[in-house]
């Protein structure tokens, strides 16, 4: 039995205040069910008490790390909770998102007949879940955070309930989402047991933590390193393609297109930024710390997964009509892109940033998209045609333009920030002399123009038809939306020209 | 005839055997019900795996109690997928009348 002395060491590094942003998200969560619960008749109070909430935590969140003075990792909970400058800078990127998705959201149930609070409180507690996934220091806490997050989002996606769209898109995320997280626990149950096995060199006392499990792979014994070990290859092959399957990678990609065009558009705009870009961060998480070790192993592997990736990924969308399913594959483009960027990371130390600096870019410009989505969506939300975009430019410039600017972001077309966030990750590419993947990623990103474009020609070129039916009435595009628009495509452009300010804030130089 | 004490491997191919029916189950059966509780299968095929190791990592000094602790966490999250998943099962009945996989295929472009 441990000591009572090693017991109340292990209560001190409990340090409740260094997660008080997740904290506060989760009480504001709560908060909102009990005062709809109490004052139904107060919802548009409650609704703007969420947003400004919400904001107040981005605030604080954002005071504390730019007056935090830069220096290691800061580690509590017994190894449970590793902060860095890397996790903080994806706390504030999960809230931020959390703002816009809230506001697509408000935009998405205006004219519908499903609970409005109930919809922003699993919102906040899949937030506050990503949040403590970036800073997960062991396998505990690093399930508990990716289920709760996978089963809140379960819920959002299946949330049109009368929608048979949206059921089946639920039904779908649920049965592949859990196919994940099955395989993606047993490579856990398969590292913890052969990382704990008195026998082999260097045995973990708590092989569940990743520093202990990446010191345990990277030994090496009289009998062969552990690297070697069948249970360790298994384990981390199970693990990775859990991670990867949330990331939508080819070949465990099939649920994307189904998922983002049955989802509601508020969720399939927190799928494709928040949930893309926590996959991403944990993928780093692990091959960094725990599977530095298994290098030769998974850089072949993740290597094949980013080609087929980039080669479907900009295939697939070409002779698509429906908009959120054109959103969903060519996201697959952009995982592929993200996935060049993390194997380069393994030569390239800058490359994780320029990965980093690609999913700001990706959700800035993704935002923009979705926000023009949600407000001309009809109102059986999975029948989102490029066709409803005719003539967008004329019937509403505002919308028109910041839809035009997204997708060229999107698509990468200089001068906009698109642009330099491939260029970077291609430039780091290049470095680490990754040549056959960079010449696939670029033959991509040219076919993705086409596609991208085709969408861009809809919404500026074709003239305006009358066929008497959908959305013809006048757009409501209130004033928050009109700033919202207006700051989200400033910052795509001007990041395109100057954009050092955007690279500092990922810490490139 | 004598009878051999029953050992991590034993453990480990009740686990292994567990884990193979629940993915072919989910791979293959069509009944979404039956989906359900395969996925269910998977989960629990990580329990058995992680208590055995827990049980026979232990040594004098190291007691390995990460991976007890973890199945506790995993039981709850079983049970939430569990609920959220029947949830959507039942929402889906009431529009659709079936629960063959094959036959909800509304989502093709």
């Amino acid at each position: 039995m441990p000591s009572t002395e090693e017991l109340q060491a292990l209560v001190a590094a409990n340090t409740w205040s260094a997660l008080l942003p997740e904290i506060l998200l989760g009480v504001l969560a709560l908060a909102l069910l009990a005062v709809d619960a109490f004052a139904p008749r107060r919802q548009p109070q409650t609704l703007l008490a969420a947003m400004v909430g919400q904001a107040a935590i981005l605030a604080w969140l954002l005071f504390a790390v730019f007056t935090a003075e830069a220096g290691e990792a800061r580690v509590y909970f017994a190894g449970s909770v590793v902060q860095t400058a890397l996790s903080d800078w994806m706390r504030i990127f999960f809230v931020t998102c959390s703002l816009f998705t809230t506001h697509l959201a408000l935009v998405y149930l205006r004219n519908r007949e499903y609970p409005r609070v109930e919809y922003i409180h699993v919102s906040l507690v899949v937030t506050a879940s990503f949040m403590l996934l970036v800073q997960s220091g062991n396998f505990l806490l690093f399930f508990v955070a990716l289920e709760t997050l996978t089963i809140g989002f379960y819920v959002l996606v299946a949330f049109a309930r009368t929608s048979r769209f949206s059921l089946e898109a639920g039904l779908k995320y649920l049965v592949m989402g859990g196919f994940s997280s099955g395989i993606l626990l047993f490579g856990i149950a398969l590292l913890y047991g052969v990382a704990g096995n008195p026998l082999l060199p260097a045995t973990a006392v708590d092989p569940l933590n990743f520093i202990e499990l990446g010191a345990f792979i990277g030994a090496v014994g009289i009998d062969g390193a552990n690297a070697a070990h069948p249970l360790v290859i298994a384990g981390s092959l199970l693990v990775l393609t859990g991670v990867l399957f949330k990331v939508g990678a080819v070949p465990f990609q099939i649920w994307v297109p189904d998922v983002y065009q049955g989802a509601p558009t508020p969720t399939t705009a927190a799928l494709a930024v928040a949930s893309k870009a926590g996959g991403f961060f944990v993928l780093f998480i692990l091959l960094s710390g725990p599977f530095l070790a298994l290098e030769s192993l998974l850089f072949p592997v993740l290597a094949g997964v980013t080609a087929v990736t980039l080669v479907f990924g900009n295939i697939a969308p070409l002779g698509q009509q429906n908009v959120k399913r054109i959103m969903g594959l060519s996201g697959v483009a952009h995982a592929g892109v993200l996935l060049l960027g993390m194997l380069a990371a393994y030569q390239v130390p800058w490359a994780f940033h320029a990965v980093l600096f690609y999913l700001l870019v990706y959700a800035i410009a993704s935002f923009a998209v979705f926000e023009v989505m949600a407000h001309l969506a009809p109102d059986e939300d999975a029948d989102q045609d490029i066709s409803h975009y005719r003539g967008l430019l004329k019937r509403h410039p505002l919308l028109g333009s910041a839809l035009v600017i997204g997708l060229g972001s999107l698509a990468g077309i200089p001068p906009l920030a698109g642009f330099i966030a491939k260029v970077l990750i291609f430039v780091a590419a290049f470095q680490a002399g990754l040549y056959t993947l960079l010449a696939v990623a670029i033959l991509g990103v040219v076919i993705s123009i086409y596609y991208y474009f085709g969408w861009m020609r809809a919404a500026v070129l074709r003239e305006l038809v009358d066929d008497g039916e959908s959305g013809r009435e006048p757009l409501r595009v209130t004033i928050p939306t009109k700033v919202i628009l207006v700051a989200l495509a400033l910052i795509t452009v001007v990041g395109g020209i100057f954009q050092a300010g955007l690279t500092k804030l990922v810490g490139l130089s | 005839m004598t009878l051999t004490p029953v050992g991590l491997e034993h453990y480990l191919f009740v686990a292994c055997l567990l884990f193979s029916i629940g993915v072919f189950g989910v791979l293959l059966r069509s009944n979404t019900l039956i989906i359900l509780m395969c996925l269910e299968l998977m989960l629990s095929a990580s329990i058995v795996a992680l208590i055995a190791f827990s049980r026979f990592n232990a040594i004098e000094g190291s007691l390995m109690m990460g991976g007890n602790l973890f199945v506790l966490f995993i039981i709850a999250i079983a049970a939430a997928e569990v609920a959220i998943g029947l949830a959507i099962i039942v929402a889906l009945w009431r529009r659709q009348q079936t629960l063959d996989a094959t036959e909800i295929t509304s989502l093709k472009h």
